[in-house]
C-alpha cells in the first residue's frame, strides 16, 4: 500500500470496480436462481430489479471516482454485496415487498453519497456533539408522542412519514457514536488516568461520566417504553464499547456487562415480554411455547436443520414457513437455502467489513476519527452478532436488522450513511500521508 | 500514528473476531450437527409438505389391513383413516398441526426415508429425488382390536393386549377416541383440532402408555416376586385378621381386607382371594428397600421404552417408601403407585416369558414401494427381571386366581384354555368410584397373549374388568 504513495491523483479506484464486478455476479446468479425456481409465470419486475441496483452500484462508484475520492475501496463493495443479498432474499421470501426495497436501497445509495459531499469537514461533527446528543433524545421520544408514533407487533419504536413510517433509533445508533465520540475524545483523559482506585476498581471521576450516563439511562428508559430488546441491548453496547475504546479500561465492560445481566434478570421478572423472550429461548420446544411464542424461533431452527453443508439451493428450501422471515429471520432463510457454508460466507463479509472498519479507525488522525471510525464498525458487528445469535438460539432473540440484508427502509439507509462515514475517515487519513487510494 | 486508543481498538476487534467465531459454531450446529434430529421432529413442516403433493406411505396392521391410506384428490393427496379405535396410535398428519402417533414416530419412513435406508436419504436432500414410499406395519390384529373395542364399549378406560414373547402389541384401545380424518380436513381441520384440545375427557391421551392410574392388587405380583427372591416361604401361612395395624404407633390407620376376612393365609390363597393383609405383612417382611427395588426391576416409576409417547409413573411421590404405613399400602398396590396399563401388561409379560422382560412396539416392519422389507423391528428383550423359577411360581398362583376355588379372577376363564390372571379394584380420590383393572395371560402353559384391562370408575372395580380381559384373550386365542 505505501508502495502506491505518490499515484497521481484521480486514478480509477481498480480495488472496487473488480469487487463490485464480483457482487454483480452473484446479484445476477442470485435473482436467476430464485426466479427458476418460482414456477409461476416470468416476472419482468423481478428480473429489472438487479439491472436498476446494478447501475445504482456502478453510478456510485463513477460518483466516487468523478469526485476523485481517495479513501477505502472495500467497504462499499462488501455493503453493495450484503445489499444484493438483501434484496434477493426479499425477492424470494416477500417479493410483493421487492420494489419498495429497491426504492429505499436508491434512497440509501442517496444517502451514502450525501454522506461523502456533506459535512465538508468532519471535525465540525465533533462540534456540535450536543446538537446530536439533543436531536437523538428528540428522534428517541418521537415514537412516543401521540400522533405520530406507531406500535407494530408490540414495539413502539415507528414514526409516520408521508405514507410509510420509519424506525427513529436507526438513526440515533449513529448520533449516539458520534457524541460519544467527540465527548470522550474531549475528556477520555480525565477519565482514563486522574482516576482513583479502590482495591482493583477504579473509581471514575464522577462529574465528567456524567452527560455520558445520563445519555444512555434516556436511550434506555425511552427503550423500555418502547419495548424494543434489540435497540436496547445495541445501545447498552455502544455506551459500554465506546467507554473502553476511549479508556481501555475493561472494568467499565465488565461492570456494564454485570449490569446488563442484572438487568435483564429483573426485566425478567418484571416484564412480560422479556420473560416470553428468555422462556422461547431456553426451551423453545417445550409444548406450551413451540406453537405459540416459540413458533417463528422453533421454524427457523428446522430452516437451518435443511440447510445442511451447501443448503437446499436458493428458493428450494421452505424458509417461508417461518413468520416474518423477511425482516427477522433472513440469517436462517439464506442458510437453509445457502447451507452452512453460504452462512459461513455471509458472516465472513461482516467480518470483512469489522477488520476494514477497525483498520480505519486504527489509521485515523485524531481521537475523534478514532472512536468515530470504532464506534461505527463496531455497530454494524454487534448488530449482525445480535441478531445471528438471536437466530441460532446462541442469546435470546431480539428484534433487531441484519445489516443491510434485513427487509428495511430506515435500517438501509443508516447503514450506507455509516458506510459513507467510515470512507469519509478513511479519506482523511489518506489525505494525511498525502497518498493515493489503497 | 500511535496512540493508547489503538490497543484498545486491537482488543475491540479480537473480542468482536472471536464473537463471530462462536457464532459460526453455533451455525455449523444446527446445520450440520442438530440437524437429523430436527430434519425429523414431527412438526417439522418440511417432512409434511414433502408428502403433500405425493402419497404418504400406508399404515397397514399386521396382516395388511389398511389403517391409513392416502387418497388421490383433486388438489395432491388426502390421509384417510379407517379405524376410530386406533385414533391414539395411528395418529394423525395434518399440514398445519404437526404429526403425532405412528404418523409422526415414523415420518420419516412414510415419505420414503426410512433411517434403515442412507441412501434415500441422501438423494431426497441433495437431489431432490424421492423415493416412492412404503408402508409402517404394525403389530396390531384388527381382529384383537374389534374384540378388545368392542369389550369396552363406551367405557372410558383402556385395554392392551401384546404378545409376551415378542413385546409387539396386538390391540391397543383407548376410550374416548376421535375422528382422526376432520384434523387433516383443510376445512374442518381448526374447529376439529380446537374441540379436541380442550375436551375435558382427552380424547388425543393414549390412555394405553398414557394413562396413569393406581394399579390396586395387580401389584401384588410384584410384592410376591421381591418376597419369593428374598428367600421368604410362600407356603407359611400368615394370620389374617381385618383391620391390620402392624402396631399401635399407626394411630387409627389401618389396612382392610376385601373379604373381611379372618384366618390363616399362605401366597397362594393371597393372590386367589386378593388378600390386602396378607401382602401388607409380606411387605413389612421384606422391607422397603427390596420391593422398592423390584417394582423398579419391573420399570414402575421409569418410561418404558416404546415408539410412541409414554408416562413414566411413579413409585411414590418422592421415589422412595420411607413410612411403615405407606410400605404395607404400597405392598398391595396402593400406597401412592401410579402405572400405566402398558407398564402393568410388560409386567406380566415378564411373568408369562420366563421372567424376561419384552420391550413393548407398535410397529413391527417398514417395506418400502415393492414391498420389500426395509427394516424388521424387532427390539431384544430388556433383560432377565425375576429368575425362571420364580415366574413359574407366580405364574401358577395367577392361574389360581383365575381358575381355583373362589379366585376373585373367575371372570376371565376361558373354557379349555388355561388362564393366569389378576383382578385389580384401585382406590382413588374419596368420593370417586374405584378403577377396574385385570391383567392376565394365556394360555398359562405357553402365553402367546398378555391383557391388561382398566375399566375407569367401576362400582365393582376388577369384577367388571376380568370378563373383558377374556374377551379379547378369546380373539386372540381364536377360542
Amino acid at each position: 500500500m505505501r508502495a502506491e504513495a505518490g499515484v497521481p491523483l484521480g486514478r480509477a479506484r481498480f480495488t472496487e470496480l473488480s469487487l463490485l464486478v464480483w457482487v454483480a455476479a452473484f446479484a445476477v446468479t442470485g435473482f436467476v436462481a430464485v426466479l427458476a425456481t418460482e414456477t409461476s409465470s416470468f416476472s419482468p419486475t423481478a428480473a429489472i430489479v438487479p439491472a436498476v441496483f446494478l447501475t445504482l452500484m456502478l453510478a456510485l462508484h463513477v460518483f466516487l471516482v468523478g469526485i476523485r475520492f481517495r479513501g477505502d475501496q472495500i467497504l462499499m463493495p462488501i455493503a453493495a454485496g450484503l445489499t444484493a443479498i438483501g434484496l434477493i432474499l426479499v425477492q424470494r421470501l416477500a417479493s410483493d415487498l421487492l420494489l419498495q426495497q429497491l426504492s429505499w436501497s436508491i434512497i440509501a445509495a442517496g444517502a451514502f453519497a450525501a454522506t461523502i459531499l456533506v459535512p465538508r469537514d468532519l471535525t465540525a461533527l465533533a462540534r456540535f456533539k450536543w446538537t446530536w446528543a439533543l436531536l437523538g433524545v428528540l428522534l428517541l421520544i418521537a415514537p412516543l408522542l401521540p400522533l405520530i408514533g406507531r406500535e407494530v407487533n408490540g414495539a413502539r419504536i415507528w414514526i409516520k412519514v408521508g405514507p410509510g413510517s420509519i424506525e427513529p433509533w436507526e438513526a440515533v445508533k449513529i448520533l449516539l457514536v458520534i457524541f460519544f465520540a467527540a465527548y470522550l475524545e474531549e475528556y477520555r483523559e480525565v477519565l482514563s488516568h486522574t482516576q482513583r482506585r479502590i482495591g482493583p476498581f477504579p473509581v471514575p471521576p464522577v462529574p465528567y461520566l456524567v452527560p455520558i450516563v445520563a445519555m444512555w439511562g434516556i436511550a434506555m428508559v425511552v427503550m423500555v417504553f418502547e419495548k424494543d430488546m434489540g435497540a436496547t441491548v445495541l445501545f447498552f453496547g455502544i455506551f459500554l464499547a465506546m467507554l473502553f475504546l476511549a479508556t481501555g479500561e475493561a472494568f467499565y465492560a465488565i461492570l456494564g456487562l454485570t449490569l446488563l445481566i442484572l438487568g435483564g434478570f429483573a426485566a425478567y421478572h418484571l416484564f412480560g415480554h422479556v420473560q416470553t423472550r428468555v422462556d422461547t429461548w431456553i426451551r423453545p420446544f417445550d409444548e406450551d411455547l413451540r406453537f405459540d411464542a416459540g413458533f417463528q424461533l422453533v421454524q427457523g431452527l428446522f430452516a437451518l436443520a435443511n440447510g445442511g453443508l451447501l443448503g437446499a439451493g436458493l428458493g428450494n428450501g421452505m424458509p417461508d414457513r417461518i413468520p416474518v422471515v423477511w425482516s427477522d429471520f433472513v440469517f436462517d432463510a439464506f442458510a437453509e437455502e445457502a447451507g452452512l457454508a453460504g452462512a459461513l460466507a455471509l458472516l465472513a463479509l461482516y467480518l470483512v467489513f469489522l477488520y476494514r472498519g477497525m483498520l480505519i479507525a486504527l489509521r485515523a488522525p485524531t481521537p475523534f476519527l478514532q472512536l468515530l471510525a470504532a464506534g461505527l464498525s463496531f455497530i454494524v458487528a454487534l448488530q449482525t452478532l445480535v441478531i445471528v445469535g438471536g437466530n441460532l438460539r446462541l442469546i435470546p432473540l431480539t428484534g433487531i436488522t441484519l445489516p443491510f440484508v434485513a427487509y428495511g427502509g430506515s435500517s438501509l439507509v443508516t447503514n450506507w450513511m455509516l458506510v459513507g462515514l467510515l470512507l469519509r475517515v478513511s479519506q482523511v487519513s489518506e489525505r494525511m500521508r498525502g497518498g493515493g487510494a489503497p | 500514528m500511535t496512540s493508547p486508543i489503538a490497543a484498545n481498538i486491537r482488543s475491540l476487534t479480537f473480542t468482536l473476531a472471536l464473537a463471530f467465531l462462536v457464532t459460526s459454531i453455533g451455525a455449523a450446529y444446527w446445520t450440520i450437527l442438530a440437524s437429523d434430529q430436527l430434519a425429523n421432529d414431527p412438526f417439522n413442516p418440511r417432512l409434511i409438505a414433502a408428502t403433500s403433493s405425493r402419497p404418504r406411505g400406508a399404515i397397514v396392521d399386521r396382516n395388511g389391513a389398511p389403517l391409513a391410506t392416502s387418497e388421490k384428490t383433486d388438489s395432491g393427496f388426502a390421509r384417510s383413516y379407517r379405524d376410530r379405535t386406533l385414533a391414539q396410535v395411528v395418529g394423525y398428519a395434518s399440514t398445519k398441526y404437526g404429526l403425532s402417533g405412528i404418523e409422526a414416530a415414523y415420518a420419516d419412513s412414510l415419505i420414503g426415508q426410512d433411517p434403515a435406508d442412507p441412501v434415500s436419504i441422501w438423494k431426497a436432500r441433495y437431489f431432490g429425488d424421492r423415493a416412492p414410499a412404503g408402508q409402517v406395519m404394525l403389530g396390531i390384529d384388527l381382529k384383537i382390536q374389534k374384540a378388545a373395542a368392542d369389550a369396552l364399549g363406551g367405557r372410558k378406560g383402556a385395554i392392551v393386549a401384546l404378545d409376551p414373547r415378542t413385546g409387539a402389541i396386538l390391540a391397543s384401545v383407548s376410550v374416548p377416541s376421535y375422528d382422526p380424518n376432520p384434523v387433516v380436513d383443510p376445512s374442518k381441520q381448526d374447529a376439529a383440532f380446537e374441540q379436541l384440545n380442550h375436551d375435558q375427557n382427552r380424547p388425543l391421551l393414549n390412555r394405553v402408555a398414557q394413562g396413569l392410574y393406581p394399579p390396586g392388587s395387580i401389584f401384588k405380583v410384584i410384592t410376591g416376586a421381591a418376597a419369593l427372591e428374598s428367600g421368604f416361604d410362600a407356603t407359611k401361612k400368615l394370620r389374617v385378621d381385618d383391620p391390620y395395624q402392624a402396631d399401635k404407633s399407626w394411630g387409627d390407620y389401618f389396612v382392610r381386607s376385601a373379604s373381611h376376612a379372618h384366618g390363616l393365609f399362605d401366597m397362594a390363597d393371597g393372590f386367589r382371594l386378593s388378600e390386602n393383609i396378607y401382602f401388607a405383612q409380606v411387605g413389612l417382611t421384606i422391607g422397603a428397600a427390596k420391593l422398592t427395588e423390584y417394582a423398579k426391576r419391573f420399570g414402575v416409576g421409569a418410561t418404558p421404552s416404546l415408539d410412541l409417547p409414554a408416562a413414566k409413573g411413579q413409585v411414590s411421590e418422592t421415589g422412595s417408601i420411607d413410612r411403615p404405613t405407606l410400605l404395607a399400602d404400597t405392598s398391595y398396590g396402593q400406597g401412592e403407585l401410579l402405572v400405566s396399563p402398558l407398564q402393568m401388561a410388560l409386567i406380566y409379560a415378564t411373568i408369562a416369558n420366563g421372567g424376561v422382560m419384552p420391550t413393548a412396539h407398535y410397529a413391527t416392519e417398514v417395506r418400502d414401494a415393492e414391498g420389500h422389507v426395509v427394516r424388521s423391528i424387532a427390539p431384544g428383550p430388556i433383560g432377565q427381571v425375576i429368575s425362571p423359577g420364580t415366574a413359574k411360581t407366580l405364574s401358577a398362583m395367577l392361574v389360581g386366581a383365575v381358575e381355583g376355588q373362589g379366585g376373585f379372577a373367575f371372570g376371565a376363564r376361558i373354557p379349555g384354555v388355561q388362564v393366569a390372571g389378576k383382578t385389580g379394584t384401585a382406590e382413588n380420590r374419596p368420593g370417586q368410584a374405584p378403577h377396574g383393572w385385570f391383567v392376565g395371560f394365556a394360555p398359562a402353559e405357553n402365553p402367546t397373549v398378555v391383557v391388561a384391562v382398566i375399566v375407569e370408575n367401576t362400582p365393582e372395580g376388577g369384577v367388571t374388568a376380568a370378563p373383558l380381559g377374556a374377551q379379547v384373550m378369546r380373539a386372540a386365542l381364536g377360542k
